[in-house]
Formats: structure tokens, C-alpha cells, sequence
């Protein structure tokens, strides 16, 4: 195939690799990216990014070396380095890296119509830029980027398999009378991006939560946007269910498998075959084929994500979830698109607390839970429509608990990164006031 | 093509040592190596930058490079007038011992014994890190400016964590350092990341309100990093981004109160030269109370002026931003004894789990690792998981006390996707009115 040729090298590679290893691994990307970047209404810089870089990993007697680059012709000292920082590791019960399977070739997460151009960011964010002036928001910055690359993985086992991957990201920052509002959105696909929701709901927040009032510390019903939701569940939530934590007793949720961890009617599951999504793909990171894993189901824990070195370890199975960073690091346990389903219905009209943004869940115990962050755009609102802003407060509580206090989630979700996620409404909340 | 006004080019090779340790086992250890460089050419109407992955010099000729980093600027519309600032590179203090005249087994060992140092029967999992990365840098720009640097950071984390009946909790050390291997008789760490974790077990969560808060040196250092340095940046202040902004001269807290940014002091921040070729200097942002200086690249410096340039910063192959980098609250005189009794009831709040601020809006929110109950000046309680928000205008105020021990700690900031190394530090603080956050009740 035409594509194979322009990495043959990697044949040299693992030719090379297999005169002292068990077996080999190379992950290499080749990619280009554009961005204009706004300082208040005017493009201040564009840029040019040319990304190349190589990953090897290599298996002797089970134990596991890796190294990287970002020059391929150096690829012999990458090699090198990777076999002698196998011999440190601790050698593992390892079965072998995956053989190839006749996947389908078609990229799931590549738009052919993308032209990774400064214009065609440049139109974007006059887009952005038109859709604001809706509402009189000072805007203070914004980029729009544009980007494809080429990964490719092979092994030892005979697995060559590439994929074609592309990206769009659009984001605005809005401030009026000391209020700030962000927007962004991102895909694959440059046709499914909304320039002007973004412009527009950027200026709306920052003109929108102006003028605040104290809230009173107590509990309330909160609605958290996805935004919100995506924030505490990132941080807190997914990474319990990885595997490697659970084995290894940092995870909340290591004796919880077929209880109930929420409340019934909520699903949680890894979609790697959606179509459209931009975590899609058909093989991970390390060769094996992906398939849907669910989490939970109708609010029991179902199951762990795994990656090879971890399913081989603790007697299990891979289910797909190996993911890379970038070709720097090794493959880890993560996932590809993480939904969060169920019974969507409605969030309803009651009086709540709307929580648009959170500032701090970084900042969350992610062994046990514990949040407590400052609210951002939010408001008094009947379910999601807004009535009075408030100024500020914190929001404290526990992101495995609250799961059980779900009384709603909204039908429309979003797509946050790889999270794609409802609002949800959860029942009794506590605020701290100023 | 548009004509080009300034260029210059950071190329930054070199490479990263890691091991991992996970209950015992060493899960990968290893150096990868990496080569990036940026180009940043400015025309009459902004920027075009190019960034570069495996650069070689003279692997593409530079004037080719140029004319396509000016194009870019085809679609730029902002006439950027960079300020005037001094060159200098400082000298790059000496390691006590360099970390790559020790071998990589000799490195795992020591850092195995600091991860086995935190067993204790309640510990489920131990897991330490080590890293060092070693950068080369080489400047040079249309100016006819031009260095070269090499420099090392290493260092390593203890985590440990704490488990019974479902209760999960977590201890964490750390230790970083510009100034050579620090791997050697370290245990303590571990042995602390082991305690503070088997007796969160016990802590209670804090009922949240507005409390007297003694802040320990390394949280009052990530106070001062979110509650005022990120609003000193002076693009944030140029884009209108910054509470700060137009309050030059305005009297923000109590005349105690001296907020310093000094990326030439030899902490973990330490910067020779910023990355756009500029002398590094000792900033007042807050001096005795007022709000004195902001943080400048040459770009903001020209746009907002009260300042210095100096504070570029930048990932190998990332445009600079302006960037904190050592960031402290200057000593006062006060005893702990004197703050303790000072506070008398309220909260003592130690370690950090990091902040996030949103600086136009003024509004900034860090964590702390966990905490006492502070009762008649004495700590009692252990309590966990306690936050504390606050809005930048009004808060410094709050600051009555100042103690005479500052400390540094290290860390990495994030912003506009690059994460730099930086220290942040402080004495003991009293802050007074501390809206502190929790999910305990009565």
C-alpha cells in the first residue's frame, strides 16, 4: 500500500529490534496544525506546527523497555535506549502483543475536507467574532486551529495499521463589567463546529452573569452543565475505573464491581466506533481491536478498563482502553469516547442552582472524591432557563456520592474532549456562600 | 511576502530520564530524547511562528524558513511594537552532584528505598517517580542576540495511599531542584507521604464558611501564585483579562504585604534569560501593600507599560508566554506562636493540591492537602479535603501577619497549554475572613 512505503523504516526497525528482543512495538505520528490566535478583536499571531516523533517499545522475557524521538532517522539510539530500559523494569506475566486482525481501513475521525489553512481559521474567527457582537461583551481572546496527522502503529506480530485523524478547535473568551465568559467547541469534522453558538454564548455568559447577588450557604438543587459535570467526572470519576488504580488499591470504586454505585437508569460506557466522535478508532494503542465497554450499566459497576500489560498481570482481558498522549509516553489505560447515557428525559423546570463552569476541580481528591470548587456563569434558574446570576460560591461534595443523587439528566449531550455528556440535576447539594 | 520587522529562534534539544515505581515494581524507566525548535518572525501586522519538530540547522535554508513564517502574518491585523529590554545571561549555578554521573540502576535503587520507606499496614499502594530532564538551549534573533545554555532539573514524588472500609486517602511528597542529584537519603519523604495519609483516615471533612486561616509556607506560596501573580501577567492586563488591570499605584492589602516574580533567584523557576532573549530581574508585583509592577514579555511591556520584560517563558518549541517563575510572598517578622495566637480559632491549612484563578473575573480557588481545627491558638482536629476561594481585589487585606520563615516549593503552571516549571513560596500567613470550602456538617 501507497502509505506503507513512506514509513518502511519501520520494517528496518523491527528487524533490527528482533535480534534481541521478544518483540517490538513502533508508534509514529506525522501531523500539521494551524492556529490564529486573537488578542481582544485582532489576530495577533498565526502558526505552523510540523509534528513527527516515533515511540518504541520493546518486550524481553516479559520485561518492557521504551523509549522515543522526534528524529525517525535516529531511530537505531531510540532503540537502543528502549532494550536497556527494559533491562531496569521488572519483568511482568506477558502473552504477547496482539496479531493483526482485517480491520476496515476507513478512518473514523479524519475529514478529507479539512484544509489545514491560516485562512480557514482566520474565517473562523471572524465567525466567532461577527456571532458575539450579539451581546456587548468586550472580547479579550480567541484561537481557532486546524489539524491532521497520520498514526501509525506496527509489531512484531505483524500488525501495520495506520489511521488518519484530523481536528478542528474553536474558543472565545468575553468579559463585561468584571463578568468573563469562555466558549468552545471541537470535532473531527470542520462542518460540525458552530462558530457562531460559540461567539454568541461566550458574550451571552460574560454579559449574563454580570451583576451577581450572594447566595446564602445552604443546600440546593443544582443543575451542572455538561461543562461542569465534564470537569468533576474527568478528574475524578473515569480515572477510578481504570484497571491499573484498581489492582493497585487507588481506586474508590476496587470492591464495587456488580453493586450499585448510582443511581438506577445511568449508564456510563467507552464508545470507540462512534461514528463522527473524536476519540474514534478502530484499534488502541497498542493494536488491540476496540469494542464498546461498558462501565455502568443501569447503575451497577460492570466493568474495569484494561490495557494489555494490565490484563496480563491480573488474569483479565484487554478491553481495548490502551491510549497514548502523545508518542512520547507509553501506552496507558484511558478511553476513547466516554459517554454518559440512560434515561435522558428532561432536567425539568424547578428552581435550582445552574452551574455552567467550575474554576479548581483539578484540585479534587482523586482517591476519595472530595470537591470543593469555586461556581462560575452561574445562576437561579427553573432547570435551564436562567433567571438572576449569582455572584460567587463554592460548591462542595463528593463526585462518587453525588452520582447518587442524579434526580435528572438532560436529552441533548456534548461533546467535551472525549467526555460526551448530559446536564445533570442532582438533588440537595451544598453552597458556600460568600 | 510581508517584510519582515524581528525574527528570533529558540532550538531546544535534549532529553528525559524517568522511572516509575508502583508498589515495588519497576513499571518503566528509561530516556527518550526529543528536538524542537520555534520560529517567531513579526511583520508590520502581527506574527507568523513556525514550530518545528526535529530541527536541524541548515536542513532547510533559513531564508525559505522566514519567508514562510512571514506569510502567515498574511492574516494577522495587529501592529505589535515590542518594548526595549537588556540582554544577559546569568550564570547557571553549579550541581552539587550531576545526575548523569550517577547510573540508572544506582538511581532506581534510591528511589525504591524512598517508595518502600512508606509502608505502613494501612498503605494499599506506594508509588514514587522519578525524573530529570536535561535541556539544551540555543537563542538567537534578527538583533544579533544570540546564547546558549544547558540546564537540569530533577527531582521525584512519594505518593502513598490509605485505605479502610472503603475510606481512600492520600499522601503526597515531592522534591525538585535545579541544583543536581537529590535522590540520596530521602526516606523521610516517604515515611511522611506513608503518615499524612494513614491519618487522613481518621481526618474529618470541613464545614465550610468564613474562617480565621493560618496558611502554611507551601499553600500560601501557591496562594500568592493564583490569587495575584496570574493577574500580574501583563498579556492577561493587556487583553483586558486582568482584575488588575489600570490599578498601578492602588493600595490592594496591608503594608506587610510584598509580592515579589524573580526568575534569576536559583529555585526551581530559575530562568538564565527569558526565551525571548531578555535579562531576567527581580519584579515587585505587590510592594508593601500596592500594586507595583506587572510581569512582561517585550510585546505586553510595550503595550501596557509598569514593568519589566523578562518574564517570556516557553516549552521547547512553544511560542513564549508571559510566565511566572519563582513567586513569593516576602518573610515578615512574626513567630508561628504569634500567628497561632493571633488566629486563635480558625483553621491551619497545609500542603497543596493546586488552585485555578480566573483572573478577569477576579475570582481564584486553591486546595489544600489537608488541615487542623484551630482552637485557642492550639491545632486539634485533623481535617481533609478543605478549599479556600477568594476575590483578588479584596483578600490581600486579609493578610494581617506574616512570619519570619518563608520556604519554596516546586511545581509546574499550565497555561495556554504549556506547563513550565515554577517555585511559589511564602512564610506562614494569617489570613483573616477565608471563605473555606468543604463537604462536612455540623
Amino acid at each position: 500500500m501507497r502509505w506503507w512505503v513512506a514509513v518502511a523504516w519501520i520494517d528496518e526497525v523491527i528487524r533490527e529490534a528482533e535480534k534481541t528482543v521478544d518483540e517490538v512495538e513502533v508508534y509514529s505520528v506525522e501531523g500539521r496544525s494551524v492556529s490564529a490566535e486573537l488578542k481582544q478583536k485582532k489576530i495577533n499571531l498565526a502558526t505552523i506546527s510540523e509534528d513527527v516523533g516515533i515511540g518504541i517499545r520493546t518486550i524481553r522475557q516479559g520485561r518492557i523497555g521504551s523509549s522515543s524521538t522526534n528524529n525517525p532517522a535516529d531511530w537505531k539510539a531510540c532503540l537502543k535506549a528502549a532494550i536497556a530500559s527494559g533491562e531496569l523494569a521488572t519483568p511482568h506475566q506477558w502473552g504477547g502483543l496482539p496479531d493483526p486482525r482485517p480491520l476496515p481501513g476507513a478512518p473514523l475521525a479524519f475529514d478529507p475536507s479539512m484544509h489545514v489553512e491560516p485562512s480557514v481559521a482566520r474565517d473562523f474567527l471572524a465567525r466567532m467574532l461577527s456571532a458575539a457582537e450579539e451581546h456587548e461583551a468586550d472580547i479579550t481572546g480567541g484561537s481557532a486551529g486546524l489539524s491532521t496527522a497520520t498514526v501509525t502503529l506496527a509489531n512484531s506480530r505483524g500488525i501495520r495499521y495506520t489511521d488518519k485523524r484530523s481536528g478542528i478547535s474553536l474558543s472565545l473568551e468575553a468579559i463585561h463589567n468584571q463578568s468573563t465568559g469562555y466558549e468552545f467547541d471541537h470535532s473531527s469534522f470542520v462542518d460540525e463546529v458552530d462558530p457562531e453558538t460559540v461567539g454568541e454564548r461566550a458574550s451571552f455568559f460574560a454579559c449574563e452573569s454580570a451583576g451577581g447577588n450572594d447566595i446564602p450557604t445552604g443546600n440546593y438543587d443544582v443543575v451542572l452543565s455538561p461543562l461542569a459535570y465534564a470537569e468533576l467526572l474527568g478528574g475524578v470519576f473515569i480515572p477510578a475505573l481504570n484497571g491499573r488504580s484498581v489492582h493497585a488499591g487507588r481506586s474508590r470504586l476496587a470492591e464495587s464491581l456488580g453493586r450499585e454505585i448510582m443511581g438506577p437508569g445511568i449508564d456510563m460506557y467507552d464508545d470507540p466506533l462512534l461514528l463522527h466522535a473524536s476519540g474514534s478508532v478502530r484499534w488502541d494503542a497498542e493494536g488491540t481491536e476496540t469494542r464498546r465497554i461498558d462501565f455502568v450499566k443501569d447503575g451497577i459497576l460492570k466493568n474495569f478498563a484494561y490495557d494489555l500489560k494490565t490484563a496480563y498481570r491480573y488474569g483479565k482481558q484487554s478491553t481495548g482502553n490502551a491510549v497514548r498522549g502523545n508518542f512520547g509516553v507509553l501506552p496507558s489505560i484511558g478511553h476513547h469516547n466516554f459517554v454518559v447515557g440512560g434515561k435522558r428525559d428532561a432536567i425539568g423546570d424547578e428552581p435550582v442552582v445552574y452551574v455552567h463552569n467550575v474554576v479548581g476541580a483539578h484540585t479534587a481528591n482523586p482517591m476519595s472524591g472530595e470537591f470543593s470548587v469555586e461556581i462560575s456563569n452561574s445562576f437561579h434558574a427553573n432547570g435551564e432557563s436562567f433567571e438572576t446570576p449569582i455572584r460567587s460560591a463554592m460548591l462542595s461534595g463528593n463526585v462518587f456520592e453525588m452520582h447518587k443523587e442524579v434526580v435528572g439528566m438532560s436529552k441533548k449531550t456534548r461533546t467535551i474532549g472525549s467526555m460526551i455528556v448530559p446536564s445533570i440535576k442532582l438533588r440537595d447539594q451544598q453552597i458556600i456562600g460568600w | 511576502m510581508p517584510a519582515i520587522r524581528y525574527y528570533d529562534l529558540r532550538h531546544v534539544t535534549g532529553q528525559v530520564t524517568h522511572i516509575d515505581i508502583d508498589n515495588g515494581v519497576v513499571e518503566s524507566a528509561g530516556t527518550s530524547f526529543f528536538n524542537k525548535a520555534v520560529l517567531r518572525v513579526l511583520t508590520a501586522t502581527g506574527w507568523g511562528i513556525l514550530q518545528i519538530d526535529n530541527y536541524f540547522p541548515g536542513k532547510r535554508k533559513f531564508d525559505d524558513l522566514l519567508a514562510e513564517a512571514s506569510r502567515l502574518a498574511n492574516i494577522t491585523e495587529e501592529r505589535v511594537t515590542l518594548g526595549d529590554a537588556a540582554g544577559g545571561v546569568l550564570p547557571i549555578p553549579p550541581m552539587r552532584e550531576d545526575p548523569r554521573d550517577v547510573d540508572i540502576e544506582e538511581k532506581s535503587s534510591l528511589l525504591a528505598g524512598i517508595e518502600a520507606a512508606a509502608v505502613d499496614p494501612a498503605v494499599t499502594n506506594r508509588r514514587a517517580n522519578y525524573i530529570e530532564r536535561i535541556e539544551r538551549i540555543h537563542f538567537s534573533d534578527s538583533s544579533g542576540i544570540e546564547y546558549s545554555y544547558e540546564l537540569c532539573r530533577s527531582g521525584f514524588n512519594v505518593l502513598a495511599v490509605a485505605s479502610r472500609n472503603g475510606n481512600v486517602q492520600m499522601g503526597y511528597e515531592r522534591e525538585h531542584s535545579i541544583h543536581g542529584f537529590n535522590l540520596r537519603h530521602q526516606e523521610d519523604l516517604g515515611r511522611k507521604a506513608a503518615g499524612v495519609a494513614v491519618a487522613l483516615l481518621d481526618a474529618k471533612p470541613v464545614k465550610g464558611g468564613k474562617m480565621r486561616a493560618v496558611l502554611d509556607p507551601e499553600l500560601a506560596g501557591v496562594f500568592a501564585h493564583e490569587a495575584v501573580g496570574h493577574a500580574s501577567e501583563g498579556d492577561l492586563v493587556a487583553e483586558g483579562s486582568s482584575v488588575l488591570k489600570g490599578k498601578i499605584g492602588t493600595k490592594i492589602g496591608n503594608e506587610i504585604l510584598t509580592i515579589v516574580d524573580d526568575p534569576g533567584l536559583h529555585e526551581f523557576g530559575f530562568d538564565p534569560v527569558d526565551a525571548e532573549g531578555v535579562g531576567v530581574r527581580r519584579t515587585e508585583i505587590i510592594r508593601r501593600g500596592i500594586i507595583n509592577e506587572f510581569l512582561h514579555s517585550r510585546e505586553s511591556l510595550a503595550k501596557v507599560g509598569n514593568g519589566v520584560a523578562g518574564h517570556a517563558r516557553a516549552m521547547p518549541g512553544e511560542p513564549p508566554l508571559v510566565r511566572m517563575s519563582n513567586t513569593f510572598i516576602e518573610a515578615g517578622d512574626s513567630t508561628e506562636q504569634e500567628i497561632f495566637e493571633e488566629c486563635n480559632n480558625g483553621i491551619f491549612l497545609k500542603g497543596s493540591r493546586g488552585g485555578q484563578v480566573d483572573p478577569g473575573r477576579g475570582i481564584f480557588q486553591f486546595n489544600a492537602e489537608y488541615g487542623y481545627l484551630v482552637k485557642n491558638g492550639e491545632c486539634t482536629t485533623m481535617v481533609r479535603d478543605v478549599s479556600l476561594s477568594g476575590e483578588i481585589l479584596t483578600i490581600l487585606h486579609g493578610i494581617v501577619l506574616l512570619g519570619d520563615d518563608r520556604r519554596m516549593s516546586q511545581g509546574y503552571c499550565g497555561k495556554g497549554g504549556q506547563s513550565v516549571p515554577v517555585s511559589d513560596g511564602a512564610p506562614h500567613v494569617l489570613l483573616l475572613d477565608a471563605v473555606v470550602g468543604g463537604s462536612g456538617v455540623d
